[in-house]
């Protein structure tokens, strides 16, 4: 089977959300970075033929997305694009689908990547003010309008947040962080690991912003272009351990863990790659970041989708004859500490094999090292539909940094699933 | 006799068929015209028929206009009148057959071919974007003569006719419907048969609007008619400031056939048509139309290319030039990539684009989405990324010489074959940058001139070693972008800053001998010029005119010698308009003296003609040499560099026509003069000016 090579790839920076991209809406900040990955691939554009965005919360506003990217970023008419979502890892599906359409000879040059404006996520209104509305707008007579208004009352006036919505799981009810909550129990993780966890995601960021400006552009922030983001802003340069203490439960307020220091971030972001098969990026004279090799999802209970990268780990190694020790690199999407703590013990953990994998064997520790080395969600931020991308290309950056062979990236999934990925140079 | 229009007639329906046989539109010339007479002579009197339908059988055009070449032998005022009376004869026989009447609008439809259509009872058309009805008599300089002036008020009313009439504006085939100036659109596709059926349903009368009671006061009643003739002569005195005279010619001739038939008004629109045509102004008009068409598709070169749209393009240099051209490129849905070593610079290239965007969104001629759209075509970049594969650079960066060598040679160094190489000096030999890259024969030079998007006139100036195929390639990609090419010699100042360069120093000289900045300026607008010399100096911004005017003189020595009182200026910090202190003081729109300017008191005071005979002898003495040293090979591209370039009053046809006006003779006399008087070195009459002048000779070919 054809090496599937990411050729190139860039990212915006990571911006905390309703602050410097609060007025960039998710299809312009996905087309800044597609157009960048086109004149740094120094690709002529009529050369693409797909484009795969992954996108969790799409503009109401720009209908399937990654069109509207496409065309905005110039790419010619005859270009196809579609919107993938699959939450917290419509990043890494815009990249293996991408891998599918190549491999099956369906497409031959394809921009896959993800992108997500939280600023922007709407106001939504009750299902009952809305009926309301819609009568009002149908009612001709005045009197007519006046017996709408008339049951009309002000709570109908306050909307929700799409975001709080979307975070919340439909089927098992809870919110991510109380998700989070319920694996910080199963395995009594504590306050301390976790705030230590979330403390170590921002050393290790603060100490790699050089290393982002490999991966990130800049961003003249439109209309004024007087300012010009380069960094993450997600990292805090101060962060102490104290203060992390010192922050209160936000899903359980007197026997929760998780707070929003050990979190991650509410941020805006786009990221691009640009994928072809091995031997189309040899034919154009272009050397490749690294390969993917092979990647899985695997579905779990929604209320403990925060392990989904366990039983994604266990199956892609298996799958690849290989163990935990083969693999250079790690990146665990950080959707919250109490979540990739909850993973690696899972990971480690006799009992736990015995009762949820075919094989029993657990599949070993993940080294602290070798994860997460640039810092994680916590630190940078998770817009949710680009963080699988975003993943992708700093893994394979640091891969190549540290010239290693082969590195895996993977991630929980709201609604309860799990990815990964095995990427190699 | 071929003919160029034709009867058939299928189904009780006649229909008569403009086809020229030897060209791509119609035209209506006094042999069309005359064979259209034969025609509607042998339709006179039919009964039988249903319907006759106008009709053409060219793509995407109707008719359109009268043959400007023909129109522009109308000198002759009596030749004129009948010229004019004799084409009102033919159409109102159009008007006066006893069946219904079609005139099927497939494409342009504009002046004589308007004035024809209005002729037909009704009018139906294509939704296709190639249906632009109008007159544009008046951007001629001259007003409808086929009784456009008469059947359009007739129509539409005299508040809706006026603007139509009065700028030649041409409106599309929507517009067209709402305003009434068609009665029904069709798909182009369908058109020939619903024209048809249309007809056959057609009355022979039209029914009449009724008018609101605002428009019944303003059409119908004296007073309002008054009122409304009143405020258009306002508008068009403030507008052209009298230089026009064919607005104001249509204003009368409107004011008098009000209530006037077709036939019984004719008279009163022949004599104003035949008055105009054989004016200076309307010549001169029509000879700059004429001259229009011919650089506008003038061959530069031996080759002909296919066309090969350039798709992206990079922009090297950011700030204010740099953001025009990437906004100019990207309206023109080029991908522009901007490259400059400063952040800041490449924000201020992005926000100078968003801003001409934002204009466009303010006068509502682009939408918000549309903004976005081009905007996201520009990127921005501190490395040379993205430049490899660009159809062609642009390099604005400072003017110095060893920084643009630097940055085409590092160009060349990564581009390969398919790249053109481009720079917008406004001042520096292209030879020299040329030189030292490793590709000089695809460096080139390509002058865009301030503001980008809105100045028409782009100079090409290739170098010696520049190749053929660049420059047709660079002419090509010019002329994409709607621009008006001339093709330049490598010399200083290029054509139009060579020549427009004597023109400021001279304003700077007459401003130290006492002449007050609103004198001269004053002068100059009466002259024509869109705005005086020492406004223009303050707009342009006085270092930078300093700064051209000392690269002049270093290239062309004594007579270009830099105004002492301009680097008096720039020391002083009287940069201009940027710093809202020059020859004049800024205060928002207002403009005022500038109290710290002290001129001197003139020793005697210069009649106004005497200022400017100064200004413009010295402007035609080096245009005269620039033919003389072969910067372009005919009078006419400095002309049309002059108008287009620099705003010379169009009504004057351009310089060297306003010289061959004026007498070359005289301007010799003048310069000689002057040369005696002022200073010898500024004035001495170029030797090309001194042969024709002896011989009695013109620039242009008589």
């Amino acid at each position: 089977m054809e090496k599937i090579a990411i050729v190139n790839g860039v990212r915006t920076p990571f911006v905390k959300a309703w602050d410097a991209f609060d007025n960039i809406p998710a299809q312009k900040l996905g087309a800044l970075c597609v157009t960048e990955l086109l004149q740094r691939a120094e690709l002529d554009s009529r050369l693409v033929d797909e484009v795969i965005i992954g996108c969790v919360g799409q503009p109401s506003e720009a209908a399937n997305v990654a069109r509207v990217i496409s065309l905005l970023a110039g790419l010619p008419q005859e270009t196809r694009a579609y919107t993938v979502s699959r939450n917290c890892a419509s990043g890494f599906e815009a990249v293996t689908s991408a891998a599918e359409k190549i491999r099956c000879g369906v497409e031959g040059i394809v921009v896959a990547g993800g992108t997500e404006s939280m600023s922007n996520m709407p106001m939504l209104f009750s299902k009952e003010a809305a009926t309301l509305f819609l009568k009002l707008s149908r009612a001709k007579t005045f009197p007519g309008k006046l017996k709408i208004i008339a049951q009309m009352r002000p709570w109908h006036f306050a909307p929700t947040p799409s975001l709080l919505r979307g975070l919340t799981d439909p089927v098992c009810g809870l919110n991510m962080g109380q998700a989070a909550e319920v694996l910080a129990k199963d395995f009594a993780i504590s306050r301390e690991d976790q705030d230590r966890f979330a403390l170590e995601s921002h050393l290790r960021a603060c100490g790699a912003a050089e290393k982002f400006r490999e991966e990130t552009m800049d961003v003249l922030v439109p209309p004024a272009y007087r300012v010009c983001v380069r960094d993450d802003s997600g990292v805090r340069k101060n962060q102490t351990y104290e203060a992390l203490q010192k922050l209160k439960p936000l899903f359980e307020r007197r026997t929760g863990t998780v707070t929003a220091g050990n979190a991650s971030q509410v941020t805006d972001g786009a990221c691009a790659l640009l994928l072809m098969g091995e031997g189309k990026a040899k034919e154009l004279g272009l050397e490749p970041l690294g390969y993917l090799r092979d990647y899985v999802y695997v579905g779990l209970e929604p209320s403990r989708m925060g392990l989904g990268p366990v039983f994604a780990i266990e199956k892609i190694l298996k799958r690849n004859s290989m163990r935990l020790q083969d693999i250079d690199l790690f990146e665990i999407n950080e959707a919250f500490a109490a979540q990739v703590l909850a993973c690696l013990r899972a990971l480690a953990c006799g009992e736990f094999a015995k009762k949820y994998f075919p094989s029993g064997i657990p599949v070993g520790e993940i080294p602290r090292e070798i994860l997460n080395v640039n810092g994680g969600a916590i630190s940078l931020g998770h817009p949710v539909g680009t963080s699988g991308a975003r993943l992708v290309l700093t893994c394979l950056k640091e891969m190549k940094r540290r010239s290693l062979r082969r590195g895996l990236v993977t991630a929980c999934v709201g609604g309860g699933q799990g990815a990964a990925l095995i990427l190699e140079r | 006799m071929t003919a160029k229009v034709r009867l058939t007639e299928a189904e009780n329906i006649a229909r008569i068929e403009f086809d020229h046989p030897e060209k791509d539109v119609n035209l209506l010339d006094t042999e069309t015209l005359l064979q259209l007479k034969d025609i509607l002579a042998s339709l006179r009197g039919r009964v039988d028929l249903s319907a006759v339908l106008v009709t053409s059988a060219k793509p995407r055009v109707f008719i359109a206009g009268a043959d400007i070449r023909e129109v522009e032998t109308f000198t002759d005022r009596e030749l004129a009148f009948s010229k004019s009376e004799g084409a009102k004869a033919i159409l109102q026989m159009i008007e006066d057959l006893k069946v219904p009447t079609v005139a099927v609008i497939n494409g342009a439809c504009l002046g004589g071919g308007f004035e024809l259509a209005l002729a037909c009872r009704y009018r139906v058309a294509g939704f296709s974007d190639a249906v632009r009805i109008g007159l544009p008599e008046i951007q001629l300089g001259i007003v409808p003569g086929m009784g456009g002036m008469l059947r359009l008020p007739r129509l539409l009313g005299i508040i809706k006719a006026l603007p139509l009439i009065l700028t030649g504006k041409m409106v599309g085939a929507k517009d067209a419907l709402k305003l009434g100036l068609v009665d029904e659109l069709f798909p182009d596709k369908t058109l020939p048969e619903q024209a048809a059926a249309f007809a056959r349903n057609a009355p022979l009368k039209r029914d009449e609007r009724p008018l609101s009671f605002l428009t019944r006061f303003f059409e119908k009643t004296s007073v309002g008619r008054y009122w409304v003739f009143r405020s258009a002569r306002k508008r068009v005195l403030t507008q052209t400031r009298g230089a026009y005279p064919a607005p104001l010619r249509a204003i009368e001739i409107l004011r008098k056939t009000g209530g006037l038939t077709p036939v019984s008004g004719s008279r009163i629109e022949s004599e104003g048509f035949a008055d105009l045509v054989g004016s200076e102004v309307a010549q001169n008009l029509i000879r700059l139309y004429l001259l229009n068409e011919r650089y506008k598709k003038f061959p530069w070169t031996d080759l002909r290319l296919a066309p090969e749209p350039v798709l992206t393009c990079g922009v090297v240099g950011a700030g204010v030039m740099g953001g025009g051209i990437a906004q100019l490129l990207s309206n023109r849905n080029i991908a522009v990539r901007v490259k400059d070593i400063h952040t800041e610079a490449l924000g201020g290239a992005l926000r100078e684009a968003y801003r001409l965007y934002g204009e466009s969104v303010r006068r509502k001629k682009m939408k918000p989405f549309e903004r976005d759209r081009k905007m996201s075509l520009i990127s921005t970049g501190l490395t040379r990324e993205g430049l490899r594969g660009c159809g062609i650079i642009l390099e604005a960066v400072v003017e110095d010489l060893g920084v643009k060598q630097k940055v085409f040679r590092e160009l060349g160094a990564i581009t390969g074959p398919g790249t053109i190489l481009a720079s917008n000096t406004s001042s520096l030999s292209i030879h020299d940058m040329a030189k030292g890259t490793p590709h000089p024969e695809r460096v080139i030079g390509l002058h865009f001139f301030n503001p980008v998007n809105r100045m028409p006139l782009v100079e090409v100036i290739p170098a010696d070693v520049t190749s053929q195929e660049t420059i047709e390639r660079t002419v090509q990609f010019a002329r994409s972008l709607g621009k008006t090419v001339v093709v330049v010699k490598d010399v200083r100042g290029f054509l139009v800053n060579r020549i427009l360069g004597p023109y400021l120093n001279e304003a700077g000289y007459l401003m130290a001998e006492g002449i007050s900045p609103e004198r001269l300026d004053a002068a100059a607008r009466k002259f024509g010029m869109p705005m005086g010399p020492a406004e223009l100096l303050d707009h342009v911004g006085i270092d930078v005119g300093c700064k051209v005017a000392h690269i002049l003189e270093e290239a062309y020595g004594a007579r270009m010698k830099t105004a002492p009182l301009l680097e008096r200026l720039v020391g002083k910090g009287y940069l201009g308009k940027k710093v809202s202190l020059g020859l004049y003081r800024y205060k928002g729109k207002q403009a005022a003296r500038n109290p710290g300017l002290d001129l001197p008191k003139p020793a005697r005071v210069l009649p106004e003609e005497e200022v400017l005979k100064r200004l413009l002898s010295v402007m035609v003495n080096e245009a005269s040499r620039c033919l003389d040293e072969k910067v372009v090979a005919e009078a006419g591209a400095v002309d049309i560099g002059m108008i287009i370039g620099t705003g010379f009053p169009p009504f004057r046809a351009g310089l060297l026509r306003y010289a061959d006006h004026t007498g070359l003779k005289k301007i010799v006399e003048d310069l000689e003069r002057f040369a005696a008087s002022v200073d010898r070195e500024r004035f001495t009459v170029a030797p090309l000016l001194a042969r024709l002048a002896a011989n009695g000779q013109t620039f242009y070919p008589s």
